[in-house]
């Protein structure tokens, strides 16, 4: 008896399907779901919502007295995840793709903050920020620098910045580890010619393992962006938002209308919001870089 | 078609035993409350579960405890499903309690207090806010809480301070007077956006009196127009930059709490639950409280509260159940475990220490309360009462900025 099996296309597509399915229904559909409620007036505790059209749109940009803070605090956010953090992972991939003692051990250290939840990162670092009895201002008062002991949480000048060092601390082992797989992954024959050719170390980075590393880069940038633009846990356990929403950011603010203040609508509309910067931001980068890579 | 009929008699068959099982017995309520603030509260629920099973075959009590915030978000998703609670508890103020029962979400009890004779056996003063958003009566006291002020003895001492103050102006006085002693007069937890608010609250209550501080918190007065509002908000001012241990904005409540056991502030505007906690810390004795000098008799506090959900399908069994908990043999038994006093009238206090003595006296004088302004304003005006009281605290709002940014805020929301 002869069995028929699938086109390869077929099967490719049976595969996906149980994938799909959860996708659909997981991730697309509440988001249509939010951009429906954007446009509505729910409690959560009402039987039903009340559509009130551009209402929560307006509110939220002209009434919102923490919006825009909370819009400029994830842009300044963004700006600082995408570039600090990646800078210093990226000089210790560099420093440890090189032949060094322990450099294992090394690798395993600066990795080791990724894996820590980040609720627990907050409370570490909440308590080492923590004014009368933290890490910090007991080494300023040890060392004779009593004038700089600060607030570090509790200013709003500094409480945002706090924060990023934190949340800089467990991010950086991250990009890190992808930039050592993309180091790894440039040909050694490349760099060996480009010697023979008489480049030197600054020449073969430049023309050399920097072009290889351009997918990475990529990679590395976008994650960066999508996890810096939603930022949340991590200021959410070190600040709550606090003080006086000055560390407030868009992806909290989001969940604060909705969940903490049964403002569901403006929650909606806040996170819609969110989105279409975030897709301004990413598709038009992503659509440059995968020509440039496809050239 | 034979075997087709014999299926669908098994099936009807098997459908009505189901039905006589569950219907004979297996009633589960479920009670959804906020984890024990001590442990002796946690063990309070596991046996009056357990007793009110045991007297009542075929009951189950399933109860699930949250965090606050946690509990909050989870009544809120389960409103309109059919997998909500039975009970559960919330606090009963407008932005809480209040909310869930103008939403219909809370079944009225009125027929319950009568049934159980919930009015001859619980406090009025706890019973308060059965009535306050309906007609109908709504949810039960669980626990009702008064806050004053905690002061160390030894440091109102150091500072000369020789008798409790009686007026805004000697609690005034008496701060200044610790502070030349180079003793902070309070201390307060800004990342808990609560704690500091105390003090905006009893301070409005002091400047404004009764009547227009709740017409303040009920949003019918205009905040910018009203002049004690921004009185109120200058001396909160005031208080955070000369009388507050600094830095407090970046320390929470529990934080507040250790410095004020470890003699670092003289005074902490605490509830009456505090006397428990700091005598598990450090010997009572060092410690005296007195009712913050508002000048109106009202005393500061608030009620927490259990309501039965409309979409309760065994009402009557969880009325049953919440006039078990409330019965005077369970609360004489449980004194303590919910909070310094009773709900219920009957209860006999013997043995009790000498704070404790005093909150019971405290109570015991006091027909009118003011409740916090978490409780006060719905949920949005809260956040927004937290941000400007934070704003002004740290001297990044003028008085009138603040008060302004409050009237502001109300006026948009309609």
């Amino acid at each position: 008896m002869m069995r028929r099996s699938l086109r390869p296309q077929a099967e490719g597509y049976m595969l996906l399907l149980p994938a799909l399915v959860v996708y659909l229904i997981f991730a697309f559909y509440p988001m249509i779901d939010v951009i429906r409620q954007s446009f509505s007036e729910w409690n959560g505790l009402d039987a039903q919502s009340r559509f009130v059209g551009w209402n929560n749109y307006r509110v939220v940009l002209t009434q919102d007295p923490v919006f825009w803070g909370a819009l400029v605090n994830t842009v300044l956010w963004t700006l600082a995840a995408i570039t600090l953090p990646n800078l210093i992972a990226f000089g210790l991939a560099l420093a440890l793709n090189q032949s060094l003692p322990a450099r294992g051990t090394l690798r395993a250290i600066f990795y080791l903050p990724v894996i820590i939840a980040s609720i627990a990162v907050a409370t570490i670092w909440r308590w080492m920020y923590d004014p009368f009895f933290g890490l910090f201002n007991s080494l300023l008062t040890e060392w004779g620098m009593s004038g700089w002991i600060q607030d570090w949480l509790g200013n709003r000048k500094l409480a945002l910045w706090s924060v990023f060092v934190a949340h800089l601390w467990s991010s950086v082992g991250f990009s890190m580890v992808l930039f050592l797989a993309g180091l790894q992954g440039v040909s050694q024959t490349l760099i060996e010619a480009a010697r023979i050719d008489g480049a030197g170390r600054y020449a073969v980075f430049r023309h050399v393992t920097l072009p290889a590393l351009g997918p990475t880069i990529t990679i590395v940038l976008v994650l960066s962006l999508i996890n810096s633009l939603k930022a949340f846990d991590i200021v959410y356990g070190m600040t709550g938002g606090g003080p006086a929403q000055s560390t407030q950011m868009l992806a909290m603010w989001a969940y604060t209308q909705a969940m903490q203040l049964g403002s569901f609508g403006r929650g909606a509309a806040v996170s819609v919001i969110l989105l279409i910067i975030t897709l301004v931001i990413v598709i038009p980068y992503l659509r440059w870089t995968l020509r440039r890579s496809t050239t | 078609m034979q075997g087709c009929r014999a299926l669908r008699t098994t099936l009807s068959t098997l459908a009505v035993m189901a039905g006589m099982s569950g219907g004979a017995a297996a009633q589960e309520l479920t009670v959804w409350t906020l984890t024990g603030a001590v442990e002796a509260e946690n063990a309070a629920w596991a046996q009056i579960i357990e007793e009110f099973e045991a007297a009542n075959p075929g009951v189950t009590i399933r109860i699930e405890q949250r965090s606050v915030d946690e509990h909050k978000a989870a009544l809120r998703v389960a409103a309109r499903s059919d997998q909500g609670p039975d009970i559960y508890f919330m606090w009963a103020g407008l932005g809480l309690g209040g909310e869930f029962v103008q939403a219909g979400l809370s079944a009225p009890l009125d027929a319950y207090y009568e049934q159980y004779g919930w009015e001859d056996r619980l406090l009025p003063s706890a019973m308060g806010f059965t009535t306050a958003f309906t007609e109908e009566r709504h949810g039960v006291p669980y626990s009702f809480a008064g806050e004053a002020v905690y002061y160390n003895k030894a440091l109102f001492e150091q500072a000369g301070i020789t008798a409790e103050p009686q007026t805004y102006e000697e609690l005034k006085a008496a701060a200044d007077a610790l502070k030349a002693a180079g003793i902070p007069a309070f201390t307060f937890g800004g990342t808990v956006n609560w704690h500091l608010m105390r003090l905006m609250d009893v301070i409005l209550e002091t400047k404004c009196g009764a009547e227009t501080h709740d017409a303040l918190k009920a949003m019918t007065a205009d905040w910018t127009t009203t002049p004690c509002a921004v009185e109120s908000f200058a001396e909160l001012a005031d208080w955070s930059a000369n009388h507050i241990l600094s830095p407090f904005m970046g320390i929470d409540q529990a934080q507040s709490f250790n410095l004020f056991l470890a003699n670092r502030a003289a005074m902490m505007l605490e509830g009456d639950w505090l006397v428990g906690q700091i005598s598990q810390a450090a010997p009572i004795e060092g410690f005296d409280l007195f009712i913050f000098p508002t000048g109106t008799g009202r005393l500061y506090g608030f009620a927490e509260y259990l309501y039965i959900s409309s979409r309760s399908e065994h009402p009557d069994l969880a009325a049953k159940f919440l006039d078990y908990l409330l019965s005077d043999e369970v609360q004489q038994r449980h004194l303590g475990a919910f909070g310094a006093i009773s709900v219920n009238r009957n209860v006999e206090y013997q043995d009790v220490g000498d704070a404790e003595q005093q909150w019971l006296d405290i109570f015991a004088d006091h027909s009118e309360i003011f409740v916090n302004g978490d409780q006060a304003f719905p949920l949005d005006v809260t956040t927004e009462y937290f941000r400007v009281i934070n704003e002004v605290a740290q001297g990044n709002m003028t008085p009138e900025e603040g008060a302004a940014a409050m009237q502001s805020f109300i006026v948009n929301r309609g």
